[in-house]
């Protein structure tokens, strides 16, 4: 039993050598990258799923062989993930860090062992280059749209409930930024209270309920993502409150809900457009450009907009039972910013 | 010829049957068979896992959970639970980083990162053990504690060193010749050092009674209360040291750290054949549950197999075993 | 050890509260009333004791059967990814049927057939309760993204799928009413039927259980199904407030549960405990977590305030029984 055991360990080292082999000779002479792999940060997630679908597409356009490997929320996966993926030998490595800070020594081990790594979504000390929304911008802009909205249809009013996450700095930049777009339209605009919704929808719901019976006066409530906003609305919604006079404003557009949302909840304005799809797509093509040692910015940016109006979202999206597929010309034509107004270093 | 294994055992020559039958009933032969057949099954479904690389990486990322496991091994087979670990993993992080951002010593902020992790032990051991508050309630408690304090603490920030100290690095991330990563050295280490402490010294016999029939340790005279402390003490020491690997391999202090290592942890040692119980099962058995679910992961990621199958399959996986031991052992 | 002395003297009713060892909680809950009204006028608010009520109703469910289970020496860790699947469950067939009944059906059912797996893998396989039901709540958290990868929305905008969780019946919430039918049923069950006895049996002691004519593997089977059933009756008015089956609903729901029973005094060790303390447990936690909010404390402190909590009042709850021992 033990000879056979041997003899199948000989006879797949040697499979493994001669593949290994086949897969540098023909790495040399290519000019995209064989095969990119993607470490994500939760991938069952549908702002990472549209992410995904994005890379995918992208990857399949190219010709390229696109892996994806979960961290599921755990750094010490994330850690996990890279590793394998640089023992694989993989060309181009891309990364959505569960934590910022934690994926600094992989920025060096990438360096190290010469893969080119592209950051998404977060900026780690280091690092070559980042594809990323502005999350600051994101939400500034939706305070403007906001800001009007209230100006001409809730007299003037902004009383703000903040569905925050206060475990990212992207989401505190959104919050922020929402703030300081709303105030700029209404400079007497308040956060009459700043929650932590934990991004759920569940928990956003119960501390959303807590607040708007301690506030009754609230008539804005803003979302960091699209769960926190729902998660917020049905708070109102339980409390038996009518949605007139209300604002509620989310963030992402991450998958159907906001959609769904729109569609039906008279409140529901105001989304502040992320387009997945599209970070997906920007980052493959940022580490074929990685890959070829094209100069690349040390911060592409990836386009969002607010969406204003019930039936906004069909200028970008159309859907098809449980599917949405991007208008990728409409998406495309949207200009993203040079520089972000704030980052997280300004936090 | 039915004849008792044990008797045949024991008289006269051991044929290879015997011997072979004999060595299954062992828990941890069981394991190393699955263990190697999956190793078997994984080389060849992948191209790419059974190359040095690879299995010195597995090596590596096991360490964590192993030395974590370790501890919890012990606190097990002394018949009570541990399920603040997951907490302190993050916390040690910490006082690490904070302390050698301070003094540009590596070594205090190991230190300050041990303290910490001994006082929860104390704090855990001290409720447990001499209290009489029910295990799982206590470390349920503390990791709510914990993971609240690092989040006041920090505001939900993760925290840089800031001066980048080598052998910081080195320390999680480094390997032996190139080869050896660090951490699964030391985890060998205290996986020797332990498994001595557990099958060789009265202690180790000790805590076996303990956890087997606190009863009939105490009419031993064995002291039950001080034995649970200090396997407390163990467990936690353990966890901390496993914690400032991590934020080794970090090169920080992550806020969000060690969230569901608990369960990882447990899960590997009851697949490792301890039994919660207490008094039943092995060091060695707990470190080959460590291996298996390590190389499980990380053979399903080389097949590019969706994070909810994986989810699915471990699952699976885990009532499998436990059942399978339970029905072994019902059978003997 | 005073609260006993102290208890003793007035009322009977509250002699008897504090036989069942509940007084602490009862003051803990009143004082915590007392302290956050102080704080914050806002807190006896008709919303606000309706959103405490709901997000009680949700727990207290699950609780229900969460006691018993602790009672018969068991645990289920399942429970928060069989919330979020039965949910999503419940109203993907709402939608393709056309019919909030049938969702209602399916919901429920699905999560009994979560309970009945437990109960089979616990009772038949003999594997340890806490460990298979953290291999279950895996397989549960993978396969919901197998069976739906996105939120399902009520995609006919069904008012009567709302209305389950935001309807009244007079000035009382109809969750609360679930809530408070599911346990005056499992306390009338615990309480005065020989089933609730046996309970308590077989948790003190199995073998003593089967000697006297019991079978323990049936009975456990048995409270498996039920707390799987009310799970996924939980899991269909999560899914009902939220409008949408969520797949990463109920992430920690089942410590949020598990924290709230033993708070209430119920045993890990089987044989002891009271649906009152449970009762007494969810309020305790859920004004904790409302109150935090209220006084717009640091909401970090919604993780430590609980966890001393749970700590302290076990202590206490040792130090009272071993004194009554006495």
């Amino acid at each position: 039993m033990g000879r056979i055991t041997v003899t199948k360990f000989l006879a797949s080292l040697l499979a493994t050598s001669a593949a290994l082999a086949v897969m540098t000779a023909s790495a040399i002479a290519a000019e995209t990258p064989k095969k990119i792999g993607y470490v994500t940060n939760y991938a069952t997630h549908e702002w990472y799923q549209n992410v995904i679908k994005g890379m995918q597409d992208r990857a399949g356009q190219l010709g390229i062989e696109f892996e994806v490997r979960d961290a599921n929320l755990d750094v010490a996966r994330m850690v996990s993930a890279a590793e394998d993926f640089m023992a694989q030998g993989v060309d181009v490595l891309i990364i959505t860090p569960v934590n910022e800070e934690g994926a600094v020594p992989l920025v060096r081990r990438a360096k190290e062992d010469g893969v080119p790594l592209v950051l998404e979504g977060n900026p780690v000390s280091g690092m070559t280059t980042m594809v990323a929304i502005c999350d600051y911008d994101t939400g500034y802009h939706a305070g403007v749209a906001a800001g009007e909205y209230a100006r001409d249809k809730l007299g003037g009013v902004a009383k703000v409930m903040n569905v925050g996450l206060p475990l990212l700095s992207a989401t505190v930049l959104r919050s922020n930024g929402f703030m300081d777009g709303l105030k700029t339209i209404l400079p007497d605009a308040t956060m009459v209270h700043d929650l932590d919704g934990g991004g759920n929808p569940d928990r956003s719901l119960e501390v959303s309920a807590a607040a708007l019976a301690q506030n009754g006066d609230i008539n804005i409530i803003y979302g960091i993502n699209d769960s926190s906003s729902q998660g917020g609305l049905q708070a109102w919604k339980a409390a038996g409150k009518s949605q007139d006079g209300l604002l509620v404003v989310g963030t992402g557009g991450e998958g159907l809900g906001f959609i769904n949302m729109m569609a039906t909840e008279p409140s529901y304005q105001i989304e502040a457009a992320m387009f997945p799809e599209k970070v997906g797509f920007t980052s493959i093509d940022a580490a074929v450009k990685l890959f070829n040692n094209e100069a690349v910015p040390a911060h592409i940016v990836s386009p969002t907009t607010p969406m204003v109006g019930t039936d906004s979202w069909k200028q970008y999206y159309s859907v098809e039972g449980t599917t949405r597929t991007i208008n990728w010309d409409t998406v495309n034509a949207v200009v993203p910013a040079d520089k972000c107004m704030k980052t997280a270093a300004d936090l | 010829m039915p004849q008792s294994p044990s008797l045949s055992a024991a008289a006269g020559p051991k044929r290879p049957t015997e011997l072979l039958r004999a060595l299954f009933r062992r828990n941890e032969t069981v394991l190393l068979v699955c263990l190697v057949a999956l190793i078997v099954f994984f080389s060849f479904a992948s191209g790419t896992f059974l190359t040095t690389r690879n299995i010195t990486n597995v090596l590596g990322q096991a360490s964590l959970a192993m030395i974590a496991g370790i501890g919890i091994g012990v606190v097990v087979l002394a018949g009570e639970i541990d399920v603040s670990i997951g907490s302190l993993v993050g916390a040690v992080g910490i006082p690490l980083v904070v302390v050698m951002n301070q003094t540009g010593s590596l070594e205090l902020g190991m230190a300050a990162a041990l303290l910490l992790a001994l006082g929860v032990g104390v704090a855990n051991g001290y409720l447990a053990a001499y209290l009489g508050i029910n295990s799982l309630i206590v470390t349920l408690g503390t990791m709510f504690v914990i993971r609240g304090g690092i989040y006041l603490y920090t505001g939900q920030r993760a925290i840089s060193d800031d001066l980048q100290l080598e052998s910081f690095y080195q320390m999680g991330n480094g390997r032996l010749l190139g080869t050896v990563p660090y951490p699964a050295l030391v985890a060998l280490v205290l996986l020797v050092a332990f498994v001595y402490l557990m099958r060789h010294r009265p202690f180790g016999r000790q805590i076996y009674a303990v956890g087997g029939n606190p009863e009939v340790a105490r009419l031993a005279g064995y002291n039950v209360k001080r034995l649970k402390f200090a396997a407390f003490v163990i467990c936690s020491l353990l966890a901390g040291i496993s914690g400032i690997l991590l934020s080794s391999r970090l090169g920080s202090a992550v806020h969000v750290a060690g969230l569901g290592f608990e369960f990882q942890v447990v899960a590997a040692v009851v697949l490792g054949g301890v039994s919660l119980a207490g008094g039943v099962g092995s060091l060695l058995g707990v470190a080959l549950g460590v291996l298996i679910l390590a190389f499980l992961s990380n053979g399903l990621g080389m097949l590019n197999i969706a994070t909810e199958w994986q989810l699915v399959i471990t699952g699976l996986i885990i009532i499998a075993a436990v059942a399978f031991d339970e029905l072994k052992r019902r059978r003997q | 050890m005073s609260e006993t002395t102290q208890a003793a003297k007035p009322a009977p009713v509250l002699g008897r509260l504090a036989e069942n060892s509940q007084i602490v909680l009862l003051g803990l809950l009143v004082l915590l009333c007392i302290g956050i009204s102080l704080g914050s006028p806002q807190f006896y608010s008709v919303e606000n004791i309706i959103a405490i009520l709901r997000q009680c109703s949700l727990v207290l469910i699950v609780a229900a059967g969460m006691t018993m289970l602790l009672i018969a020496a068991e645990v289920d860790l399942s429970v928060g990814a069989s919330l979020a699947f039965s949910g999503v469950v419940a109203m993907d067939v709402t939608n393709k049927t056309g019919s909030v009944a049938l969702g209602v059906l399916a919901g429920i059912l699905f999560g009994g057939a979560v309970g009945l797996f437990n109960g089979l893998v616990v009772t038949r396989l003999r594997v340890n309760s806490l460990i298979a039901t953290i291999a279950t709540m895996m397989i549960l958290q993978g396969s919901v993204f197998l069976y739906s990868r996105e939120a399902v929305q009520n995609k006919h905008q069904q008012v009567a799928f709302t209305e389950i969780s935001t309807g009244y019946v007079g000035p009382v919430p109809i969750p609360v009413i679930i809530a408070a039918v599911v346990f005056v049923a499992a306390f009338i069950v615990l309480r005065y039927t020989t089933i609730g006895r046996y309970i308590y049996a077989v948790g003190a002691n199995q073998k003593a259980a089967r000697l006297s004519g019991i079978r323990p593997e049936r009975l456990k089977l048995l409270v498996f199904v039920v707390t799987g059933l009310l799970t996924g009756l939980a899991g269909l008015i999560l899914t009902s407030l939220m409008n949408a089956g969520q797949p990463t609903a109920g992430r920690g729901f089942e410590l949020t549960v598990i924290a709230a029973v033993i708070l209430g005094g119920t045993s890990l060790l089987g044989g002891r405990g009271t649906l009152i303390g449970t009762l007494l447990g969810v309020l305790v936690l859920k004004v904790i977590d409302n109150g935090i909010i209220i006084l717009r404390w640091d909401q970090n402190l919604q993780m430590v305030v609980p966890g001393v909590v749970i700590i302290v009042a076990t202590y206490l709850d040792l130090i009272r029984s071993r004194a009554n021992a006495r």
